[in-house]
């Protein structure tokens, strides 16, 4: 045994967990990576042992690694109002798959979340899911999400909201995001701007580039983020001064314009946190096109983007709806800009933007297709994939998954680490493994993905929520890590 | 070439070396979605198949036997009268059975999805399915699935290859060599909106012309890049708002039509300024060489994009395109069911 799970007593999903842990811990709380082993009895962390020297002998970050439960900040779960797309259940179980022990629910269902009553009900389904992953509520910042009027902050957040979005309707009207941002500030909470001048967007396919100009589709150009970007910044510069506790957190950035405004935001002092997307990182407009390399194999020397028409790569028939996405996937230039982000911390965190569509939204024609990439169980992978690349340390990744969304927030206190004596909130993986990504091994509810058929790094074998086993790897063959049964 | 068609109608030119394996690597394909997967060869042999092709069409009573009893769809999500009436003219004279669909409004609005009406027209015996439709890379997704042969009659912004093929072939035989080898050939107006340019963008740079893009730069949104780029990655072309420089010693004009709405997107403040910027004038039409061919896909607006004196003048090879439609569409149909498994139940 070199490393991996070994499991004490019968691990059903739901379950408290009792088992140990041998293998590459990561602990993004405190910044440390080593090789070591986990004690887990009864749900809780019992003793966290770092190994040195020759006890660390053969276990390194390229096989089982044990860190702190991930955090998405940016999920669809699709009910109430479309439960033929995902459920609670089946986003949470999805979660858990993507090694996500914490999930913040987006409010764009039908109805929307934008009454405290809403918020009970959620949690009422998330309860009744049996799903150990925490549900975390994000409220509209308006009602009906019809950016007129303000939502009820205050009642959503007295029934536990984290923070206030319109996702994607996004505000237009300057007055009331800034009136948005000064009621939430008062409160304490962020409001989480999807950023898009819509009237830039009208009608919009794919990202405004080659890829779209050669298939013919309505381009949704880069200045229609980075301008609403830019007016979010000016107008929260604004805000700040008169309250001090008014936060913005820009979702799912995805070009270098955005991204370059939030770093000089930063730099400015202004309280401004971002996140980008897996896809966003790793996927570009060429796959419309029928390319299926990876965004940092997509640019030249010189940082360009690269011609997949010169270079040969299209190897599958262009407009899958699966890629069709809001924002849409972005040159290699903007991804690279993005994955920089990230490396120097202008990007907080990595959010999925998972957003299942049922088949009846999605087999359908590329124009016709509802966007949205339902993402969450190869969030992970698509990052790996970038950590495998040498263009990103798995430290970073991890971070990006766990501390970072914290952070993003408020909660860094509460920040979930590998702490003996607390329940055991956390994802183990194995970066010795790869699997392949199909319908069969998704548990999510959306049709589609554009990963279907694809290998990817590191399957998840096990992931603990709050002490409970969330998911457990069904088949162990085709690890080679894992050691040992259910007792 | 006419020796492959003569042989599948029983004729006596058909060689004994053109084995069906043979023909699967001249023309491998089973649908025609747009220009951008043919070879320049692949292109030939679909003007010279459409050469035998305006031969049976010259006779007093046009029929060949290549599609009989192979069921034809046309279904058009456009309205469009003379692609949907060439194609239908092209199958009934290959002896095609022949079903109409048009459908007015989006499948969304109808209720049915585009796969679901694919699978019925299927069920209901369509073997080619010539399909028309507003949203760029709608025949990709019936392609993906249908059990025949899908042709794409105009999909969107994005292509219309059989136009782009009748475009070629119309020039071919005006140029004295056939061949367009550096011939200045301009693509003038709405190029944005237009799935003509973008299809005759593969055909023309393959052919070799010098392919100018002319229009408004609004309506030229993106095309720089693409030029910089090269079709295919290596092919180049030029664009332009310059309609003099563009038009200077130009050897053809291809004049694209203006949709009216593209005022209400705040994309040309007036017709009568479009038409008085870009349209293509007689005495514009001076600037290109002596006998400089004139192109329109149709349907015209005359006065707007091109002057009826010019639409309707010596150099004009609109009607000729029109006739030559129908050749082409008989050559892609009569290839496309030539390929193994399709077109036969």
């Amino acid at each position: 045994m070199t490393a991996g799970v070994r499991f004490r007593a019968g691990a059903d999903l739901g379950r408290a967990a009792d088992l140990d842990l041998r293998g590459w811990l990561v602990d993004p709380v405190r910044g440390r990576e080593a090789p070591g082993d986990i004690v887990i009895r009864e749900g809780r962390i019992e003793s966290i042992t770092w190994r040195e020297g020759a006890d660390a002998a053969g276990i390194d970050d390229r096989g089982v690694v044990v860190a702190p439960g991930f955090t998405d900040l940016h999920a669809h779960l699709r009910e109430p109002g479309n439960e033929a797309a995902e459920t609670i259940a089946s986003g949470l179980a999805a979660a858990a798959h993507g090694g996500f022990t914490t999930v913040c629910a987006m409010p764009n269902t039908t109805p929307p979340i934008d009454r405290a009553a809403m918020v009970a009900s959620v949690a009422a389904a998330a309860v009744a899911s049996g799903s150990p992953v925490r549900l975390l509520q994000v409220g509209a910042a308006t009602a009906g999400r019809a950016g007129e009027q303000l939502a009820e902050l205050g009642e959503l957040a007295n029934a536990g909201v984290v923070g206030f979005s319109d996702d994607g309707s996004p505000i237009q009207r300057a007055e009331l995001l800034r009136n948005a941002l000064a009621y939430a500030g008062m409160l304490g909470l962020p409001i989480i701007d999807h950023p898009e001048d819509l009237s830039q967007t009208t009608g919009a396919e794919a990202h405004d580039g080659l890829v779209a100009t050669v298939l013919g589709l309505r381009g949704w150009p880069v200045a229609a983020e980075s301008s609403a970007v830019a007016r979010d910044i000016e107008i929260l510069a604004e805000v700040v001064r008169d309250v001090p506790g008014a936060r913005l957190h820009l979702t799912h950035l995805s070009t270098g314009a955005s991204i370059g405004h939030v770093r000089a935001a930063k730099a400015a002092g202004l309280p401004v946190t971002c996140d980008v997307t897996p896809h966003h990182l790793a996927l570009t407009d060429e796959w419309l096109a029928g390319s299926r390399r990876w965004a940092w194999l997509a640019l030249d020397d010189q940082g360009r983007a690269r011609d997949p028409w010169r270079d040969r790569v299209l190897e599958v028939d262009p407009y899958d709806t699966a890629l069709r996405v809001n924002p849409p996937l972005r040159s290699a230039v903007d991804a690279r800009a993005c994955l920089e982000g990230l490396l120097d911390g202008t990007v907080d965190a990595v959010a999925t933007d998972h957003a299942p569509h049922s088949q009846v939204d999605k087999d359908v024609e590329f124009g016709v297709a509802r966007p949205g990439i339902a993402g969450i169980e190869t969030a992970l992978g698509l990052l790996l994939e970038a950590v495998d690349a040498g263009l990103l340390p798995l430290a970073r990744a991890i971070e990006a998954l766990t501390v970072g969304p914290a952070h993003v927030l408020g909660r860094v206190a509460a920040a979930p680490g590998l702490v003996e004596g607390s329940p055991a909130d956390l994802v183990v993986f194995d970066r010795g493994a790869r699997w392949t990504v199909s319908p069969r091994a998704l548990s999510s509810g959306g049709w589609g993905n554009p990963l279907l058929g694809r290998s990817l790094s590191a399957p998840v074998l096990l992931t603990i929520a709050g002490g409970r086993v969330a998911w457990e790897h069904a088949d162990g063959q085709d690890v080679n890590e894992r050691v040992g049964e259910p007792a | 070439m006419g020796s492959l068609l003569a042989a599948r109608e029983g004729g006596a030119e058909g060689s004994p070396a053109e084995t069906s394996a043979e023909r699967e690597r001249a023309w491998p394909h089973r649908h025609l979605l747009d220009t951008d997967v043919l070879t320049w060869p692949q292109v030939e042999l679909v003007l010279d198949t459409a050469d035998v092709m305006a031969e049976i069409v010259a006779r007093r009573r046009p029929r060949s036997e290549a599609m009989r009893g192979v069921g034809l769809t046309n279904l058009f999500y456009e309205a469009s009268t003379r692609t949907r009436v060439s194609f239908e003219v092209a199958a009934k004279h290959l002896s095609a059975d022949v079903v109409n669909v048009s459908v007015t409004g989006s499948s969304i609005e109808k209720g049915e999805s585009l796969l679901d009406t694919m699978r019925t027209l299927e069920s209901l015996g369509t073997r080619v399915l010539v399909i028309r439709h507003a949203t760029s890379g709608a025949p990709y997704l019936i392609a993906r699935e249908f059990q025949g042969s899908v042709v794409n009659a105009g999909d969107g912004r994005h292509g219309h290859p059989t136009q782009a093929l009748l475009d070629l072939y119309t020039l071919r035989g005006h140029v004295p060599d056939g061949s367009l080898r550096g011939r200045k050939v301009v693509i003038l107006g709405d190029v944005l909106h237009s799935r003509v340019a973008r299809s005759n963008l593969w055909t023309l740079t393959a052919a070799g012309a010098d392919v100018w893009l002319c229009g408004p730069a609004t309506l030229l949104r993106g095309f720089d890049a693409w030029a910089a780029a090269g079709v295919g990655g290596e092919r180049r072309f030029t664009v332009t708002s310059d309609v003099t420089a563009a038009l200077r010693d130009a050897d053809a004009v291809m004049a694209l039509r203006l949709q009216q709405e593209r005022m209400a997107a705040g994309l040309l403040p007036s017709l009568h300024e479009y038409a008085a910027r870009f349209g293509l004038t007689a005495e514009r039409l001076r600037l290109a060489r002596e006998g400089c061919l004139v192109l329109h896909p149709g349907p015209m607006n005359e006065g707007v994009e091109i002057a009826p004196g010019v639409a309707k003048g010596r150099r004009s090879l609109v009607r000729e395109q029109v006739a030559n439609g129908v050749a082409i569409r008989m050559a892609v149909l009569s290839l496309l069911t030539s390929v193994a498994g399709a077109g036969h139940p």
